[in-house]
Parts: structure tokens; sequence; C-alpha cells
């Protein structure tokens, strides 16, 4: 802040992107928005939007609480002076009008929050830990017939009776007509699918993230050639990861061992999104693990590598992992074994 | 999870009932002399959007364009490969990829020779989506939510509610009570696994022994006279509910003090608006949830439920 010169740095919420008020009030507000507001002398003020948030947090944040229905006048009161705002691009129109020309700290705030430190990364183990309960929880819950959403509500189920606070997953199942991951539907599995998914379970405002893919019965050769090519490009990733490098590289040797065997086609954006992307307080983070972004990597940063996309093999695959970038390259927080799940049927 | 299946299951409601918002929409555009009007849509924020289209995403942002005489178009931050799977839950056939949404809108007005739109609640638009399309060559005027999204006067709004509040009566009359003595995360598990199968695409839990207000679950242990309040989000329709685990009689007396702060809030209630662009905001509106707080025992009991504001008073839900 003395850098930048700004007098007050807010660090906005709302109910879908908590994630910069979080990262400095840890608190799972209720309401549709929050904000946290540092003074340049280090005072600490939270505004909030419902009256329960307001009670609740009393005499636990250590800062000066308000609340009030009508978030923009509660803002007014933190107008004068230079404003930076990290979530200002989130932030509705009518409240960044309560400042004076605000600058976005969102890109500040982000790298800042990019490097985890020795705590963040306990609290990332432990919802590491959990998405591995929870894919065994979705390999052991899989059968033939059942919907796609009575099995994501056994896993969410699980998750959140082990205390996960949230959980973003996708899920599809099928074969070469699958082009994604979307949420679930009425489709009932069937023998032969390729039951793919990711978990992202919250734990204490942290997500860890797992991808890994179910054949339901036994695999075929195009689901094993396929499985082999994923498997490759994610342990080229994780083997490439470590402080120094560029993350653009870390993309670029996932989709070099689909080149290698013919399918570079299937590593652009009609086909794939990222081959990973940053972990943390919100479940798709910045830096996104693509050939066209720059960022070097440091240690301390948590990420998914997973060179998730389509090939005609066997349709869309995932598979990957949680990484943390250590003093000399990178450890999975994931202990899920590595390799084509399948199950009887 | 946000969200659990989306679906549109038409039984439930027809396209007639689409179209019939949509037409709701072509009167304002040429009461306005408007070519289009623009609704924001994201995550959380989906409530206006998914009453014109049905659209509700499970990520990201987009913005609905409803013209005044062509198809709705949506402008989206999800990725082409799951626009078949948008189409077949939506009423919407023209999707398109958008990651600077101002952009591909500008491209549309000039590709239709518009030259003034509007935007439902344009104050309320992300701030770098606000600045990147008020910054361009459109004439840009704020449509007011209540002329467009008008839950409390929608039948169809109405039923979808009034189901989602049914369902969650019901499971939380079944559960609550199996409830106490259990672990708050492995209650609130078994919410969602009750809710998730029923087809709810979202649930939020909330609980209190008594000694505050409801709070997310957080490892204890639920005691008699626990509360739990419940956010349900069923085909896009969110209610409200707030029930304590307590003997018929202090149930009854909840029920009384509940209908006395219909006619008259009492103190320590909690009012939220549940007909506005977000799931719930505090404060009032047309649909709205109404929470009260019995004293019992040196514990507070929490009572609350989903209601709409009819020409003949609050009714619940």
């Amino acid at each position: 802040m003395a850098e930048s010169g700004w007098d007050r740095l807010l660090l906005y919420g709302h109910s879908w992107r908590k994630d910069f008020f979080r990262s400095l009030v840890n608190f799972n507000f209720f309401g549709p928005h929050a904000v946290a507001v540092l003074s340049k002398s280090g005072e600490l003020s939270i505004l909030l939007s419902h009256p329960w948030d307001h009670e609740f947090l009393a005499g636990h944040a250590g800062a000066r609480l308000a609340w009030s229905a009508d978030f923009r006048k509660g803002l007014e009161g933190f107008a004068s002076g230079r404003i930076a705002i990290a979530g200002l691009e989130l932030m509705e129109a009518k409240f960044t009008s309560a400042f004076h020309e605000p600058v976005s700290a969102t890109a500040a705030v982000e790298k800042l929050r990019r490097i985890k430190t020795p705590e963040e990364i306990e609290i990332l183990k432990q919802a590491a830990r959990l998405a591995d309960l929870g894919y065994r929880h979705f390999m052991d819950t899989a059968q033939v017939g059942m919907p796609e959403y009575e099995l994501v509500a056994e896993v969410e189920a699980f998750l959140k009776s082990n205390g996960a606070e949230d959980n973003f997953m996708l899920i599809a199942s099928g074969g070469t007509e699958v082009f994604g991951m979307r949420p679930p539907n009425e489709r009932r599995l069937k023998r032969g699918d390729n039951l793919i998914t990711e978990l992202t379970p919250q734990v204490n405002g942290y997500y860890a993230q797992i991808c890994r893919t179910l054949v339901l019965g036994d695999p075929n050769a195009d689901q094993r050639r396929s499985f082999e090519i994923f498997h490759e490009a994610q342990q080229a990733a994780q083997s490439f990861l470590k402080p120094g490098v560029n993350i653009r590289d870390v993309a670029r040797v996932q989709n070099d061992v689909f080149r290698r065997q013919g399918f570079e086609e299937f590593t652009g954006s009609k086909y794939t999104r990222v081959r990973g992307h940053n972990l943390g307080l919100h479940p798709d983070e910045n830096p996104y693990v693509l050939e066209d972004v720059d960022c070097v990597v440091e240690k301390g940063m948590v990420l998914i590598a997973h060179p998730n996309t389509y090939l005609p093999l066997s349709g869309y695959m995932v598979f990957g992992d949680t990484l943390v970038v250590t003093d000399d390259g990178c450890v999975s927080l994931n202990q899920t074994e590595k390799k084509l799940f399948s199950k009887e049927v | 999870m946000k969200r659990g299946l989306i679906t549109w299951d038409k039984s439930e409601i027809p396209p007639v009932v689409f179209e019939r918002r949509i037409e709701r929409v072509r009167r304002l555009l040429a009461d306005r002399q408007l070519s289009a009007v623009v609704v924001y849509s994201d995550l959380w924020r989906s409530n206006q959007a998914r009453f014109l289209s049905n659209y509700m995403p499970y990520f990201n942002r987009a913005l609905l364009i409803v013209p005044d005489a062509q198809a709705a178009t949506l402008l989206c931050g999800l990725s082409p490969r799951v626009y078949t799977w948008i189409r077949s839950v939506t009423t919407i056939e023209d999707v398109r990829p958008a990651g600077n949404f101002a952009k591909p809108l500008f491209e549309l007005a000039a590709e239709r020779n518009w030259k003034r739109i509007g935007i439902l609640d344009d104050p309320q638009l992300p701030h770098d989506i606000y600045k990147a399309i008020h910054s361009g060559p459109l004439e840009v005027l704020n449509v007011e939510g209540r002329a467009l999204y008008v839950p409390a006067e929608d039948q169809t709004e109405l039923t979808m509610r009034r189901k989602t509040a049914a369902m969650a009566r019901s499971i939380l009359a079944d559960e609550l009570p199996k409830g106490v003595g259990g672990v708050d995360h492995h209650f609130v598990g078994i919410l969602e696994r009750r809710f998730r199968k029923a087809g709810a695409e979202d649930l939020i839990t909330l609980v209190t022994n008594g000694d505050s207000v409801p709070a997310p679950p957080a490892g204890k242990t639920l005691a008699e006279n626990c509360s739990v309040s419940l956010a349900v989000e069923y085909r896009g329709h969110w209610i409200r509910l707030s029930r304590p685990q307590a003997s018929a009689q202090v149930l009854s007396d909840c029920k009384r003090a509940f209908e006395k702060s219909l006619d008259q809030p009492q103190p320590g209630s909690c009012i939220e608006n549940l007909g506005g662009l977000s799931p719930y905001e505090a404060g009032p509106g047309s649909i709205f949830a109404l929470h009260v707080v019995l004293q019992v025992g040196g514990k507070r009991l929490f009572y609350g439920d989903t209601c709409w504001r009819s020409d003949a008073g609050p009714q619940i839900l």
C-alpha cells in the first residue's frame, strides 16, 4: 500500500467470489456482499450486508464491524483518500461509484495470494486429502443405471459430512460424444462409459482438486491408449514444475505429449480450456496454465496440472493432481493412485 | 456444490411461460424505443436471466440479449463445448462465446443496426462490464429490474417457489428430529443427499445451538432446541426456511410469533428479499423471507418462512 500510495485497500467479496475478502478475513459470510477495508495505518474495518453475518462476527474479528442492507451507503463511509479495490471488476458499478476514481488492486492481491504460506499449504493438504476420500466415495458409489445427479448427491453428502464448506464439481459420462464436463444431468450410467469428474472440496476457505477418469467395465484399447497420453502429459508437467520455470512451459510440455502422438488439434480452445490453474481461496485462480500465459513459477505456489481435453479415441478425458511447488520441484498433495480406474459392472 | 442438477422440465415450466415473459420484454422495448435489453447473469446472480430463458450458469458470466424482434442471444463465458447442453436446458438457440462481453455485444448491435439498448439494472452490472459497455458506441438506458422481473406477479414463479418451500419443509421435518445429538457436518451431509436427489440445484445450511445466529456448520454437536436455516434453490427458484428442533408446543409458539411478525415485524426478526437479482438480500421484497426469534430456556430459536405479498396481504409460500 505504501509503495502504491493507497490510503485504503478494500478487499471485496460477493456470494460467488468471496476469495478477496477471505484472503484478509477468513469468514464464510452468508449475505450477498462483504468488504474488508485496510487503512494505511493498519486499521481494519469490515462491512457486511446481512445482519446475521454481523452478529456472528461481532467479537471475533478484532476489527471495526458494520452492516448495511444498503451496501452502497455503507461503502460511502470509506470513500475518502486514494482507494484501491481488490475485486473491483466484480463489484456492482453502483458500489464503485461511491469512490472517486478507485484503482484496481486485483492483480496485486492475486500476486500476493499466489504464494501460499506453510499454514495455507497445511489447509490445502487437508482439502486434497478430502478430495482423495471424495474420489474414493465417487468410485464406490457409481453404478450402472444411476443418474449422474444422484451420484453427485452422494458425493456432495460425503464431502459435506466430512467438513467441506463447499465443493466445485463437474462431471460427464459416455464416450466419444462427450466434449466436456458440466453439471450432472439425468443420464443414467452405462456399461463401458468413461465417467469423468473433477472434485474440488473447500476446507477452511481453500480448494484442492482432483481429476480422474473411471471406466464402468473393462477399459477398451482406445480408452487405455487415451489414458496413457493423459498420464504422460500430466507426468511431464509434474516432472517439469519447479521454481523459475514459466507457466507457459508447464502448458507446453503437456501439449507436446499430445503433439507427438498426432493430436495437436486437441490442445486448442476448441477442445479444451486450460492445462491447469492455480488453486487457493477460489477454485480457478490465476495463472491459467496456457502456452500464452507468462508467469514465473515460485516456491509455495499450489496449482493443478490437468491436461483435460477431448480426444477422438474415447472422448473427453480428465486427469490431474494438486501440486505444491517446493525448493527444487513439486509434490502432489493427492494420494489417489495415478491410473485409469475401472469398476466391474 | 453450486449447482447440482440443472434441467428444464417442460411439464413444470412449459415453453409458453417463457414466451409470455418475453412478450412483456418486447412490449417494454416498444414503449421505450429500445432495440434490445441486456440481462446480466453469473453463477450467483442468475434470477433474472433464468426468469426469461431458464439459463442458469454453473460457473462464469453471461449476457442474455433479448431483441425487439429476433430470438434471444446468449453471450457466454463458458466454453462452446457446453453450448449443446445450454441449448438443451434453456429457451436459447443462439449462444456465442464471449470473454470480453462488450465487444461481441457491439458486434451484434452493428450487425443488426442497433443504436439504443436497455440494460436491466444497469448500475448493478459488474464494474468491468459496465465500464466497457458505457465506453462504446451504443446509447445505453437503464431498465429497472422490476419492469421485467416480476416473480410475485407470475403464477408459475409462485407455484415453483411453493413447490420448493414444500420440499424444504418436508425434508427438514423428517431430518431435523434425527439430527439432534449428531455432528452438524454430518447433518448437513444428510440434507445435501436428500435435497440433491430431490433435484435441488443448490443448498446452503446454517445451524445454531441457540447461542448465536445461524451460521455455517463448525463441527459442533447439535443439541435440543437447535435451529436450522436453509436457502434452497430448485429449478432456479430460491426459498428460505428456518426451523428449530422443539416440542409441538414451542413450534406452535414460534408459528404464532411468526404470524404476528408478518403483520408487524417484531424486534430481532430478519427480513430478506427473495425477489431481487440476488437470491436473498437483507430487506423487504415482493417475495420475501421472514425469520423470527423466540427465547426458550436461555436459547434462541429461529423460525422462518418464505412469503409473497398478495393483494390480500402477505401469504406463506
